[in-house]
């Protein structure tokens, strides 16, 4: 296949050389073979407003309309049949007609200069609004959790594709070669599997690199107890000895040689990776503005903390996971959704703001997408499954999701859903058209950020998307 | 006598004198099919700045800027700087460029006269080279060329020259003994193995090693993996529930074993798709308590079609029957035009195929083929065997009973209480019957369903009905006749296997002597292994190929012939070392004047440390083994006690084809080492480097603990002398002595470190990760 790795090597070592460099349409290329190493930043192909992105993703989909989406009619309907010109929709535990209308019992008031109404679950991000562009009309068609964490992550409600992540990071490569360039901060488990920040059919090099709490953030970054540094570098350098009188007699193998680099990238991370994760140097005010403070708050703030630490090191696209996949520690509502949210709020909400407040101040707001949301939102009525008293089904066919900095225009909203928070109703934003806007707001075209697989370049995207929304979001 | 080693090398110098010199009728089919793969579109009726590639004659009148092609002078024909885009003009446009293998063809072709292959006519869709049955290409013949070895190196010879190339010398005995151990075991050498082999002047020594290497069952393990890989198999579903697929184990099984017995491909394909119809079973015990061994054999022939029920699936599929139905259709359509068609069918289900010739209709009349066809669990044993189990199902109900007594007590009594009432429990368990063994196959429903084209591929959008038929692009299809009811048992599978395996098949053969080609280069002869479609790359040696195909049938679609065939030839025997000058003028190796060198793929790396340690466990078959994870290694697992280790240490040991593969949460050992992620058919793993993978070989616990059991190994054969100790790590690990530098550099470091370490770094050497 003609890979990119055997086009680089092709273009280096052609006889035709810089003939065939010069004529080349460079911004068409597939992006790794203009630059030297093939994580190396680049510059974005398109003008970009977003240098890199932090996605706050919220596990198990949280309910839009017990968040940024008030819904008064439902609140007057509580406790109803649907009407019946709504029509009915499939819901994972029953259907939307069967099912008895559930309004909020949160109370939404206005906030900022723009007057944004957020719901009282969010006092701190409700200080942000201004900063926040609200979008309450995106939808897809994965009624499950994994299908939905498939498709709001890799665009497909399968595993084997690459995640968001993975794409920007082939897309524009990474400013420190010393840390991953797609850092994910778990809080346990997730309901779809790593596939879901896996790198697909791209090449390992851009899979998302789980960082783990505590000391050790990186699988096997640390030697064993009695290896010392010392000891690993006179082991590393005893090792380079043999290895490079192997290469000597090997035709000097670029692939062969660059082994031998990716051993000193280790030693290198193993140094670079803990610093970056040691927040022991950060002030107490900045620890309080993340809510570190506080036990319910800490562990969730620790992770947004470390995800500016990471961004502000270089690394292009950090994921922090709120909730562990576990029905009661994540935010899928099925029982007492509103007693789900307001632990889950009460996790996050500082942090969240802080880590606004805290990007704006250090003046990388401008330039780094924040991005908020779950797999789908959830249902007007209560859940269909047995015994289930208060909770809310997932809906996947209207849900909020928000974005800050990176060129977004905050304190509005784009596109709504029906009076009950059902479907998608103006200015639907189709998952291709999210994934397009994303990539567009950091200079990438979705129709040509491809790779080829399965006999043809495959893409995000797959045949759709429109970067329509990038446009409403950076508008004045 | 039957290997390869029968090709008499007498035989090949007495062949008449001709000289390589004409370039072979297929370089022009071969430059036609690129020109009409990328080309005509535009430079072909529609005559887009006049120009018209689509004759010799229209080609080298050229269009608007004159002359496309000079015949013999590729440096001044305007087609070849177009598609190097050396000049003004760059084509084809926009950001796609030509594959480098067809840019070589063109050039080849041009510099060869550019014969036009007009014999085959105007191009058309069966037209394509791969869905034509492929011809015994004559091969070239030389004079005074003891390199040539096999007509295999006559092929290659012709195409290197050619290009004025020379096959690089042949690899030392050392070198080949661990590449022939890696490549047919995936294990390397034992330093006896290697004397064992250095020591044997016979000439035949190396035929006598290949057959050594094909007769063991550590064949099946190497070579059943690669099928495993093709065939997407795992041990469980997916996504959320990931549910096991309890017997799923039985089908890796059977791949090693039929690996092993060098079942005909054929049949081990017949198998797969169509065992239940074509070698029905009964389960009369005629007399006996045994089902008779005939039956047996194919109660087992059936085990292969588990291939269709281990794919990956969400459970919400289950939600509605014609959903599921639908996907499960569609699956089994893509993974087996994948790994037995080569072909990219998937593309279909949506909408016509872009570039091949396979509609949507074609599609979905392929899927009809598994209509009527469900899954179904079968006893492996006799009716005797699953009724006596029954006898005993009482112990079973009492265990279970005081199962669940002990949940519901076990907070509230006494620690002797709790250890009194787990004895109980454990003593019934233990009197409770095993469950007879079953396996999950396909059988067939009571009615056969109706087969629709679904719009988009979505279940609801029910368009034209079809019948199961063949595609009209590929030879060999014939009708199929069914009764007017849907209340009869279809033999749409039987029908299906018959055609995928018929004479007139062509593409069965080629895809699959590609991809035995390409586990022993590196590459296939087509680069995109799984894609023989016009997106895929053309062959670099497409005689070879053919060739390669025709002995396969013939040699009775023996897979262990092939690799004798290919293993005989020097040029599997070159070194993978050549001079620089060789490499800069073929650096992707599309020409093979040298082997390729190879690092390790996952399975293979983890299974070389056990052995080098000393460790291995060579115990074969049953249920997969779950490993032990430290706590940082399991941290993604949604549910990490679904994760429990297998308490006995030595199986943790055993081979990695053995270990469950769970398809949401892999061994994260393996993952790094780009293991395939089981969702779809995988025809080539990928071989990234990335510094995890250093990590991994430096700090997890899998390999820390078998260094340190190969240090315990290497103090019990060599004693505490640091010399000694040096050369018997170098031998185990490397399969040769190291050179004085090496003694040295390893004995100073010896002195300063200790020799767990020592081993550790020699896992971590190149030359252990790579095969040269």
């Amino acid at each position: 296949m003609w890979t990119n790795d055997s086009r680089r090597h092709f273009l280096r070592h052609s006889a035709l050389g810089l003939g065939w460099l010069a004529a080349m349409d460079l911004a068409a290329e597939p992006p790794e073979s203009a630059s030297a190493g093939p994580l190396a930043a680049r510059p974005a192909p398109l003008p970009a407003t977003a240098k890199r992105v932090i996605h706050l993703f919220m596990q198990g989909g949280p309910s839009q309309m017990d968040t940024f989406d008030p819904k008064p009619a439902l609140n007057r309907l509580d406790g109803q049949r649907p009407p019946a010109s709504f029509g009915s929709v499939d819901f994972q535990n029953g259907q939307f007609h069967e099912l008895t209308l559930m309004g909020s019992q949160r109370t939404f008031s206005r906030h900022g200069k723009s007057g944004l109404a957020v719901s009282d679950l969010f006092p701190h991000v409700a200080k942000r609004v201004d900063d926040i562009a609200v979008i309450r009309s995106n939808y897809h068609q994965g009624f499950t959790h994994s299908q939905a964490q498939f498709l709001i992550h890799n665009g497909w409600p399968r595993i084997g594709h690459p995640s968001l992540g993975s794409w920007v990071l082939y897309g524009l490569g990474t400013e420190n070669q010393n840390l991953p360039g797609f850092v994910v901060l778990l809080q346990g488990g997730v309901r779809s599997g790593p596939e879901v920040y896996g790198e697909g059919f791209l090449p390992a090099r851009y899979q998302g690199t789980s960082f783990r709490p505590g000391p050790d953030p990186i699988l096997y970054l640390n030697p064993p107890e009695d290896m010392t540094r010392a000891h690993q570098r006179d082991l590393l350098t005893t090792l380079r000895t043999l290895n490079e009188s192997h290469l000597r007699e090997r035709n000097h193998d670029s692939e062969l040689a660059a082994r031998l680099e990716s051993y000193e990238l280790a030693f290198r991370m193993q140094m670079s990776a803990p610093e970056a994760t040691d927040i022991s140097g950060e002030s107490a005010a900045t620890k309080r503005l993340y809510g570190l403070d506080n036990p319910v708050s800490a562990d969730f703030g620790g992770r947004c903390l470390l995800a500016r630490r990471l961004v502000e090191r270089g690394v292009r696209f950090v994921q922090v996971w709120s909730g562990n996949g576990q029905n009661a520690i994540d935010w899928d509502g099925h029982v007492e959704c509103d007693r789900n949210h307001l632990d889950r709020a009460a996790e996050t909400d500082q942090a969240v703001a802080g880590l606004l407040l805290d990007l704006k101040s250090r003046g990388m707001l401008d330039s780094t997408l924040v991005i908020w949301g779950g797999e789908f939102g959830r249902t007007p009525t209560s859940d269909g499954g047995r015994g289930r008293t208060g909770g809310r089904d997932h809906n996947p066919y209207g849900f909020t999701l928000w974005m800050a900095g990176g060129g977004v225009r905050g304190g509005r909203v784009i596109g709504s859903t029906d009076e009950l928070g059902l479907r998608a109703e103006a200015d639907p934003v189709h998952l291709n058209d999210l994934h397009a806007s994303i990539l567009a707001l950091l200079g990438l075209d979705h129709e040509r950020l491809t790779y080829r697989h399965l006999g043809r370049p495959m893409r995000l995207t797959d045949v759709g998307g429109s970067t329509w929304l990038a446009d409403r979001l950076r508008e004045a | 006598m039957t290997r390869a080693s029968a090709w008499p090398l007498a035989a090949w110098a007495c062949l008449p004198a001709v000289l390589w010199a004409a370039p072979p009728e297929s370089l022009a089919r071969s430059a036609r099919q690129v020109l009409e793969l990328h080309c005509v579109e535009c430079h072909g009726k529609a005559r887009t700045s006049g120009l018209d590639l689509r004759t010799r004659e229209s080609a080298l009148q050229g269009g608007a800027r004159g002359s496309a092609i000079v015949p013999g002078d590729p440096s001044s024909s305007l087609l070849l700087d177009a598609v190097l885009g050396v000049g003004q003009l760059k084509m084809p446009p926009g950001s796609t460029t030509l594959p480098e293998a067809a840019i070589e063809t063109l050039k080849s072709w041009i510099d060869a006269g550019a014969q036009w292959a007009d014999s085959e006519g105007p191009p058309g869709q069966s037209q394509w080279w791969a869905f034509k049955k492929p011809a015994r290409p004559e091969a070239p013949s030389f004079t005074d060329d003891s390199w040539v070895r096999t007509p295999v190196d006559a092929f290659v010879l012709a195409r290197l020259r050619e290009r004025g190339l020379e096959p690089a010398p042949a690899a030392s005995r050392r070198t080949l003994v661990r590449r022939a151990y890696l490549d047919l075991h995936g294990l390397p050498p034992s330093p006896e193995e290697v004397d064992r082999f250095l020591q044997d002047e016979s000439p035949d020594a190396y035929e006598a090693l290949v057959d050594r290497l094909l007769e063991s069952e550590r064949y099946g393990e190497r070579w059943g993996r690669y099928w495993l890989d093709l065939v997407r198999y795992a041990d469980t579903s997916g996504f959320e529930t990931d549910h096991f697929y309890t017997a799923a184990w039985r089908y890796r099984d059977y791949v090693i074993e039929s690996f092993n017995q060098d079942k005909p491909f054929t049949v081990f394909v017949q198998e797969q798709v169509a065992a239940d119809e074509l070698w029905p079973t009964d389960t009369d015990l005629e007399g006996t308590l045994q089902l008779p061994s005939r039956k047996q054999e194919n109660v087992k022939r059936r085990i292969g079609t588990s291939l269709f029920t281990l794919g990956a699936f969400p459970i919400e599929y289950t939600f509605y029957g014609d959903l599921y139905r639908a996907e499960w259709r569609a699956e089994a359509i893509d993974m087996l035009g994948a790994a037995f068609l080569g072909l990219t069918l998937e593309c279909a289900r949506c909408h016509d195929h872009k570039s091949d010739p396979i509609s949507q209709r074609d599609y979905y009349s392929l899927t009809a083929f598994f209509a009527g066809s469900v899954e179904q669990e079968i006893p492996l044993g006799s009716i005797y065997d699953v009724q006596t189990s029954t006898r005993r199902f009482p112990l079973l109900e009492q265990a279970r009973v005081l199962k669940r007594m002990a949940k519901e007590a076990s907070k509230d009594i006494s620690e002797s209480e709790r250890s009194e009432m787990l004895e109980r429990l454990g003593a019934a368990y233990l009197r409770a019957p095993d469950p007879y063994p079953s396996a999950k196959v396909l059988g067939h429903e009571e009615r056969v369903p109706a087969t629709y084209v679904l719009g988009h591929g979505d279940f609801r959008q029910r368009g034209e009905r079809v019948e199961p038929s063949f595609p009209a692009a590929l030879p060999g299809g014939l009708a199929i006749e069914e009764p007017e009811t849907d209340l009869f048992v279809p033999r749409r599978r039987a029908a299906l296997a018959k055609w995928l395996t018929s004479p007139g098949q062509p593409l069965l053969g080629r895809v699959m002597v590609n991809r035995i080609w390409q586990h022993h280069f590196g590459h296939g002869i087509v680069r995109t292994p799984s894609d023989f479609g016009r997106q895929g790359e053309p062959p670099t040696h497409p005689e070879l190929l053919d060739w390669l195909a025709v002995e396969f049938a013939e040699r009775g679609w023996s897979v262990k012939e092939m690799h004798r065939l290919i293993m005989a030839s020097s040029t599997f025997r070159s070194a993978s070392v050549a001079s620089t000058e060789a490499v800069e003028r073929d650096p992707g190796n599309l020409f093979l004047g040298r082997m390729n060198r190879r690092r390790l793929d996952a399975d293979a790396l983890r299974d070389s440390i056990l052995a080098v340690s000393g460790k291995l466990n060579l115990k074969m078959g049953g249920v997969g083994v779950i490993p032990p994870l430290t706590g940082e290694e399991i941290l993604a697992a949604r549910m990490p006690y679904l994760w429990p280790a297998n308490p006995d240490p030595a199986e943790h040991n055993r081979r990695s084809i053995y270990l469950q593969a769970k398809r949401s949460m892999a061994v994260p050992m393996l993952q790094i080492f780009d293991a395939p992620d089981t969702a779809r058919s995988c025809s080539r793993r990928e071989t990234s480097t990335v510094a995890p993978q250093a990590l991994a070989m430096l700090n997890s616990q899998f390999v820390l603990e078998k260094a340190d059991s190969f240090a315990s190994r290497l103090r019990e054969e060599a004693g505490e002398a640091p010399e000694q100790q040096v050369r018997a790590a170098w031998l185990a690990a490397l399969g040769r002595p190291p050179d004085g530098s090496e003694l040295q550099t390893a004995v100073d470091y010896l002195n300063r470190n200790s020799l767990p370490r020592l081993c550790l770094m020699l896992f971590n050497t190149n030359e252990f990760i790579y095969v040269d």
